[in-house]
């Protein structure tokens, strides 16, 4: 019960990398906010880890870095673009479609 | 600049140190290393001598200039100056000064000439020695204005490599901010192009970007800066950037394929290789939006990549041919959804095959801009032999008429039906056609029926009972009350879309219109939002003229709430003004567009917050409204 409302989670790629970021951010990702949900009682939302199975590592950090900046910004007018690598976008692009942001 | 400068010493260094490969005593491991790099211990040390002769000379002849100023300056001593003098001894000093700057000058030439009379060796001696910058507190001449100075830890290096004095250096610093600024003030310029521009599509940007619209914008490399470059060069190159670099695109989901068709069709850039991308022999649907470069060939190969196709939908389609729907037919491909645009080079008789051969698969069939085929018979062909199509869309079809429309009865699964036939029609078989399948429809779209009347409006509305979408567009002929009665106690339940634009009376002679009214007027606009407002989502009215400033007033009130409203277009209704649309902001809580053209009443309105207000002249900057309007905003705004 402890870890649902610890206000930090991990996200874990396919090979092995885990993240832990605030739950905030994390709940930036549609899907992400779904896995932890508390009532919806997922293994996900009672451990407070997420893993990822289709996302690497490299691209997990991207979105990881993503999910703050996306935080930081909320509600803010005319925000600069965060840098992306143009040989990650097809598979940011990919995992950004899985999980809703 | 990304390259660092390498002089081209280096390279000439690198082809002799494979010819001087020779075999010599013990050296220190400093001279072997320097000797690998084809630098001379010796060498350094004679030039080493020369410089020190050098700035002794130099500093011996200043000793003298200087000297001279000061016996100067000491005979002046304790004498009043008058102004002349001074001028005088200002003059004298400058004339010393120019003495030498030029005895300077000309040394340092006379130098360089010695050098290169001496060959080759020194040549790249005097390279090197110009490629060490001097040590802070060495003196060195400017690069720019020549004069000579002491070295500090702050000299700048100038555009050909050499030291700069501190007024050159400044100067030259100063000059590197301006042009930073510039340049900061033109991305500047675009960025607020590009809000404008993202604003006429009615997109309003609140917070970050989604990550599939920034990854998106790397893939096609547009951002405000580069887009302006795209329109000004025209280049495709530089354009689609960086999906010349991709080479599939993997298990993209479908939806964003479609995406990026659009993207790349918007761009004009979708060509045989690019359309690669987007065949994968798993998919069942196909979006490309603009077929303008491929080839007849290029629709074969997409029909063998991607046999299993169902949904097909090709816009600009003009090699589409024969032959291509010949393969469809003979290879059984299974397409349900069929959504072709100018494909004017397949013949009638290939239609009728086709929709003998697989007709009966159609469940969508939409055809625009085909002048040369497609008759009324073919159509009658169509009807035949497709009894399961529950969307048909005809658009700009130039060969179809009475008859066509007339049989259109024939679908009984009908439940989606556009058309806008650019023939006159009589309004008697529109009437008829409605009258049939008008009960089976869930949208019904009448563009350009110029002809319809009244008679068009009530048969929908006695036939019509399960509608969400409704446009009858470009007509002059239906009346106020016509429209009105249209609301009036429809069984239909509320529609999310109407779209009623240009319904207006065109008679220059009474620019206000007849007595009673023409076309969409008060009492129909009141009517409809009388009878739609709790679930209108989109609401096209542009050009209706005739509603009067009063039925605006009282339709948004700012008390009515239209709770799903998002999207109005208002244009050339000259007579909103900014109250109206302040009370629209009140009236609709979700509205995210507003599209008012030719709206000139409209001035400094305050725009919510996520709010689109597009066209309106003399909002340019408009003023964002952050949160609710309160009640003080309001009724200035109300006054």
């Amino acid at each position: 019960m402890a870890a649902s409302s610890s206000p930090y989670v991990t996200l874990i790629s396919n090979d092995g990398f885990e993240f832990i970021i605030s739950r905030d951010a994390a709940c930036v990702a549609g899907t992400i906010k779904k896995m932890l949900d508390p009532n919806s009682l997922f293994a996900e939302a009672i451990s407070g880890r997420c893993t990822l199975g289709m996302i690497n590592g490299v691209v997990l950090e991207k979105v990881c870095e993503y999910l703050y900046y996306n935080l930081k910004h909320k509600g803010e007018k005319d925000v600069p673009d965060m840098e992306i690598p143009p040989e990650l976008c097809l598979e940011l692009l990919m995992a950004a479609d899985f999980l809703h942001v | 600049m990304v390259f660092d400068y390498f002089p081209p010493v280096a390279i000439t260094m690198a082809g002799r140190r494979a010819a001087n490969n020779q075999i010599r005593g013990p050296q220190s491991a400093l001279t072997d290393f320097l000797a690998s790099n084809n630098i001379s211990a010796a060498q350094i040390s004679a030039d080493y001598e020369r410089r020190q002769r050098e700035a002794r000379q130099q500093q011996e002849q200043e000793a003298a200039a200087n000297g001279e100023s000061t016996n100067q300056n000491n005979d002046e001593e304790g004498r009043v100056e008058t102004a002349a003098q001074k001028k005088k001894r200002k003059r004298q000093q400058e004339k010393t000064l120019a003495k030498i700057k030029a005895s300077n000058g000309s040394k340092r030439q006379k130098k360089r000439k010695d050098e290169d009379s001496d060959g080759e060796n020194d040549d790249v001696a005097w390279d090197m020695y110009t490629k060490k910058k001097p040590l802070p507190g060495q003196l060195e001449n400017c690069e720019n204005c020549e004069k000579r100075f002491t070295v500090t830890a702050y000299s700048k290096t100038g555009p050909d490599g050499g030291l700069l004095c501190t007024k050159c250096s400044k100067e030259q610093e100063d000059q590197k901010k301006k042009d930073q600024k510039s340049k900061q003030q033109a991305v500047s310029r675009d960025k607020r192009r590009h809000v404008q521009s993202n604003l006429l599509d009615g997109i309003v940007q609140i917070g970050s970007k989604s990550l599939q619209e920034l990854c998106i914008k790397v893939l096609f490399f547009i951002d405000a800066v580069n887009s302006l470059h795209a329109e000004r060069s025209n280049s495709v190159q530089e354009v689609a950037n960086n999906i010349h670099e991709v080479d599939e695109f993997g298990d993209l989901p479908q939806s964003l394929l479609n995406r990026l068709s659009k993207i790349l069709s918007r761009r004009r850039v979708i060509t045989s290789r690019t359309l690669d991308l987007f065949l994968r022999p798993d998919l069942e649907s196909i979006d490309i939006y603009d077929c303008g470069k491929l080839e007849t060939e290029d629709y074969v190969r997409l029909f063998s990549v991607v046999p299993k196709v169902q949904n097909l939908n090709l816009r600009n389609a003009g090699q589409f041919k024969d032959e291509v729907l010949e393969y469809v037919i003979e290879r059984d491909v299974p397409i349900r959804y069929l959504q072709l645009e100018a494909a004017n080079l397949v013949s009638n008789g290939k239609w009728a095959e086709f929709f003998e051969k697989c007709g009966h698969r159609l469940e969508s069939l939409k055809l625009s801009w085909l002048d040369y085929s497609m008759d009324d018979d073919t159509f009658m062909d169509l009807i035949r032999h497709c009894p399961n199509i529950r969307r048909l869309k005809m658009k700009k079809c130039f060969r179809l008429g009475d008859v066509a429309l007339g049989a259109i009865t024939g679908l009984r699964q009908l439940e989606h039906l556009s058309l806008r036939l650019p023939t006159a029609t009589t309004p008697d078989v529109l009437a008829d056609l409605i009258s049939s399948v008008g009960p089976g429809l869930r949208t019904l779209s009448l563009e350009g029926f110029s002809d319809a009347d009244d008679n068009v409006l009530s048969t929908i509305h006695s036939s019509c009972t399960q509608l969400s979408k409704l446009r009858f567009t470009e007509n002059d002929y239906c009346t106020d009350a016509g429209f009105a009665s249209l609301f009036t106690g429809w069984s239909n339940p509320a529609l999310a879309f109407i779209d009623l634009s240009s319904n207006r009376s065109v008679d220059y002679a009474i620019p206000d219109g007849p007595e009673d009214p023409l076309g969409l007027a008060s009492g129909g606009f009141e009517a409809l939002m009388g009878h739609s407002g709790s679930r209108l989502e989109r609401l096209d009215i542009s050009s209706c003229r005739h509603i009067t400033y009063e039925s605006f007033s009282k339709v948004f009130n700012g008390k009515e709430q239209y709770p799903v409203l998002k999207d109005i277009n208002i244009s050339f209704l000259t007579k909103i003004d900014t109250s109206v649309v302040a009370g629209m902001f009140r009236s609709c809580p979700e509205l995210t567009k507003v599209t008012a053209f030719g709206c000139f009443n409209v001035i400094e309105v305050a725009v919510p917050k996520g709010v689109a207000l597009i066209g309106v002249p003399n909002a340019q900057d408009s003023i964002v409204q952050e949160g609710d309007l309160d009640a003080d905003v309001w009724q200035s705004l109300t006054m």
